[in-house]
């Protein structure tokens, strides 16, 4: 259990280490933040006075250098537009977006599951073709499409709830429902087919021919064994609780960490940038971490380190 | 005489705090003042309110509510200079403006307005301390001088000593009288004073604040309307200041809402969360008014769209290339097709309220497709690539004029073709394929100064980053800045209108920028010929009922 751990944390920080790396070049190399950050239009005095204050003269290899290292003391800097420090604008932003993304991952395991298994279980019936159909059409519309859509419903067309902001808990519904319907498919499908696989199992056959009631074999041996794929997705799901409502906070003008992204990914204002990168790492790597803890609980088979067809 | 008895002395005890409550009381009664909200783009891209460093077009839309310069700009009508927080001004001599001051002017902290406190404004404190270096280490383990103290960051101290290039000294000479004194001689002093980095503030509250970048998130001025509330890229809360002395301000308050998303702006002017809605594409505006509760007003501003050449490019190199590329554009066509005929072909880069400096008789490159193609022709171009680096609609229909501008190069013989990139600096790169980009030109204030040798004279961009650069061009650039005859700074600027835009091409402008407000229509309000919003008494007729 020791070598398990000690080998997921190593390859953890080698991911958070490639991920702080990868923001670094991308966003070094493709645009200069003092121009941007600065305007086009701003006196070519300004705009060097500012690279020269942020040290956006030296070599990029010295810069690099400079931000892996502070990184690694726990000094995640300074944001270049405005000089607060970047964790204190990120911490700022994230009960935003957990307002908006933990309710969203409710309305997604409590309508995408039992969605998903109750498809299954009547496979072929009109129920399991509208969830289908419902699944399909919440997978592939653009959460930007569904959301400009249910405002100009319920706040062009009825004037029920707000179109975006954030001054109360109705502003929040219309963002929730986006982010919770278009997640909700995505757990139908996946947990549908999950399902399907496991009822054709021979073990379920087994259960059925020793006289087991069909509710039990499906609680004790359908459910747990179909659990893992979708357990996986809801562990991507909980990994970008912090950053997957990026276009859903542009949308609905939600000022939550997803917008920050945008903001500081456009003004290459990078220490904010990496912090919450690194914030994002962190999460899908504990979140990925737990699931795989959990493949063990759900699967004794795995719990010796067999591997498994997952 | 009356004898005051024991009922009426414990009476006028009972009535004596009314006065300290009833006043309020009515007040908060009586203010039935309406408050609006204003979606825009963006509230601030420095997230600051000082406009000594938000040198933008989005922090325009908001600084003339709550700070004021000592000349003002008759933004809804001609542009023309008018008393500010100065009643009058007067020319000492060629390097030496005299102002008198407003009586009576408070700011948001209740302070009277001194000669002082707009000395202070213009003084080293405000402009032209910045931030000293050391200690600025990079990206980590630093903090920009703003953030840690009252010292201006050292782009500040750039955007002033650009604003104001010889400013000597701001003289107190009496309560009522400053003099703005210049090392050179300056006829566009005046121009300069009314731009919005010489916004008077209070000095008390400056020295108060207990950073700069506090400072800066709420800046202490004169405007009919004080900072509330801001919360950098959410929303800036104007609230009214009754002690404003333009008189009572006509709205309670107003909240800067920030919605990036045009068709969510849109969405909230419909549901009736916003009263206006700011940046609205030209393509919308039928939309909009098709409901009757809605109009789309605003349009011309002092700001041209135009494409820039590099000179130093192998195939733009020669002049008749370029000269060839301006004749081929068809601008009335862009304009009818893309705004609606909303905008218009501009007299080449200048603008009406320069007054008689504006050359009314000049004109933009005429289209002429059989010269143009004469031209390629003579300049024996090869069918070399000409690259063509372009932005995906920072300016409105940036990439549909673009693939206009392509076709039309394309018909007279010219291989252009669009790279696309994602930002300015990715655009401005020195390299093999910087040939074509877009660009546009604002005025600031009423002078040609302000534009083209602003933007293309040697301190201008095109000849800092090593674009363009025209020798004759930097003589009359000197001129324009020092000169005090204004026959020959007319001339001169005859002249360099002439290279700029025939001889030896930087550039070529397009048309003019057109800015459009969507608001509702029972709102009596005029835009500006600017992205300033003026929400004083003057410029609101209030809500038609």
């Amino acid at each position: 259990m020791l070598r398990f751990l000690l080998l997921r944390s190593g390859r953890a920080l080698l991911t958070v280490a490639l991920v702080v790396t990868f923001a670094f070049v991308v966003l070094r190399l493709s645009g200069d933040p003092a121009l941007l950050i600065m305007s086009v239009d701003a006196p070519p005095e300004a705009i060097a006075a500012f690279r020269r204050a942020w040290g956006l003269d030296d070599p990029i290899w010295q810069q690099y250098l400079r931000y892996f290292g502070a990184i690694a003391q726990g000094e995640l800097g300074q944001s270049m537009r405005d000089g607060r420090p970047a964790i204190e604008l990120v911490a700022e932003r994230i009960p935003a977006t957990l307002a908006l993304t933990l309710p969203a991952l409710l309305i997604k395991l409590g309508l995408g599951i039992p969605a998903g298994i109750y498809a299954a279980l009547h496979r072929d019936s009109a129920v399991d073709r509208l969830v289908m159909v419902a699944a399909v059409a919440g997978f592939t519309v653009p959460s930007f499409v569904l959301g400009l859509v249910l405002v100009l419903v319920f706040s062009v067309q009825l004037g029920w709830l707000p179109s975006g902001g954030q001054d109360g808990w109705l502003h929040a519904v219309l963002p929730t429902m986006t982010l919770g319907i278009g997640g909700a498919a995505v757990l139908a499908r996946f947990t549908r087919s999950a399902m399907l696989e496991v009822l054709g199992q021979p073990y379920m056959r087994t259960a059925s021919a020793k006289g087991l009631p069909w509710r039990r074999a499906v609680l004790s041996h359908a459910l747990p064994n179909a659990a893992i794929p979708t357990v996986t997705i809801v562990g991507f799901m909980v990994g970008s609780l912090i950053a997957g409502a990026v276009v859903v906070e542009s949308v609905f003008s939600w000022p939550g960490v997803g917008r920050l992204l945008v903001v500081a990914v456009s003004n290459r204002d990078l220490a904010v940038v990496q912090c919450i990168l690194l914030l994002v790492a962190v999460t899908m790597v504990t979140a990925n971490f737990v699931v795989d803890l959990m493949y063990g609980l759900l699967d004794p088979r795995l719990r010796s380190g067999a591997k498994g067809g997952h | 005489m009356p004898m005051l008895t024991r009922r009426h002395a414990i009476g006028l005890m009972a009535a004596a705090p009314a006065p300290l409550i009833l006043p309020r009381f009515a007040i908060a009664q009586g203010d039935d003042r309406p408050s609006i909200t204003v979606a825009v783009q963006k509230i601030a891209n420095s997230n600051t309110l000082e406009t000594l460093r938000e040198q933008s077009n989005v922090g325009t839309r908001t600084f003339y509510s709550y700070a004021e310069t000592l000349i003002d700009m008759d933004w809804a009508g001609d542009l023309s200079l008018r008393p500010g927080l100065a009643t009058a001004w007067r020319r000492i001599d060629e390097r030496t403006v005299e102002l008198t001051l407003r009586e009576g002017v408070r700011f948001h902290n209740g302070d009277l307005m001194t000669a002082e406190d707009v000395a202070f404004s213009f003084g080293p404190e405000r402009m032209w301390g910045g931030a000293t270096e050391a200690g600025a280490k990079g990206l980590f383990g630093s903090v920009t001088g703003g953030a840690a103290g009252r010292e201006a960051p050292a782009e500040v101290v750039a955007v002033a000593k650009r604003g104001f290039p010889a400013l000597d000294r701001v003289e107190v000479v009496d309560p009522r009288t400053v003099r703005f004194v210049n090392r050179t001689p300056d006829v566009t002093l005046e121009g300069r004073i009314s731009r919005n980095i010489g916004v008077v503030v209070s000095r008390r509250a400056f020295a108060e604040a207990s950073s700069w970048l506090e400072w800066a998130r709420r800046p202490v001025g004169t405007g009919p309307y004080r900072v509330g509330e801001f919360r950098p890229d959410q929303v800036l809360v104007l609230e009214a200041f009754d002690e404003y002395w333009g008189g009572r301000p006509p709205l309670k308050q107003i909240r800067f809402v920030e919605v990036p998303e045009v068709a969510s702006r849109i969405n909230g002017l419909r549901s009736g969360e916003y009263d206006f809605a700011c940046d609205i594409p030209p393509d919308q505006i039928a939309e909009i008014e098709r409901d009757p509760r809605h109009e789309v007003v605003g349009g011309l501003i002092t700001n041209h769209r135009m494409t820039v050449f590099d000179k130093n490019h192998p195939q733009l190199a020669n002049p008749l290339v370029r000269r060839a590329m301006t004749h081929a554009i068809d601008r009335q066509a862009i304009v009818d097709a893309l705004w609606g005929g909303r905008t218009q072909v501009p007299r080449g880069l200048q603008f009406e309220f320069y007054g008689d400096l504006f050359q009314a008789d000049w004109a933009v490159p005429a289209y002429d497709p059989a010269e143009a193609r004469r031209l390629v022709k003579q300049s024996g171009y090869a069918g070399d690539p000409i690259p063509y680096r372009l932005l995906s609609n920072y300016y409105t229909n940036q990439v549909a004029t673009a693939q206009v501008l392509v076709e039309s190069w394309r018909e007279i013989g010219l291989n252009v073709e669009i790279q696309m990139k994602e930002n300015f600096p990715q655009v401005l790169e020195k390299g093999a394929t910087r040939a074509v980009r877009d660009w546009s030109n604002s005025a600031p204030f009423n002078d040609p100064v302000s534009s083209l040798v602003a933007q293309h004279g040697p301190t201008g961009q095109q000849w800092q980053i090593g674009e363009w650069r025209n020798d004759e061009m930097g003589t009359l650039s000197a001129e324009m800045e020092t000169s005090t005859d204004r026959d020959r700074r007319r001339k001169a600027f005859r002249r360099m209108l002439e290279i700029c835009e025939r001889e030896d091409p930087a550039y070529t402008v397009l048309h003019q920028t057109a800015n459009f407000t969507a608001k509702r229509r029972d709102i009596q309000w005029r835009a500006a010929q600017s992205f300033v919003m003026d929400f004083r008494g003057r410029n609101w007729g209030g809500m038609r009922s």
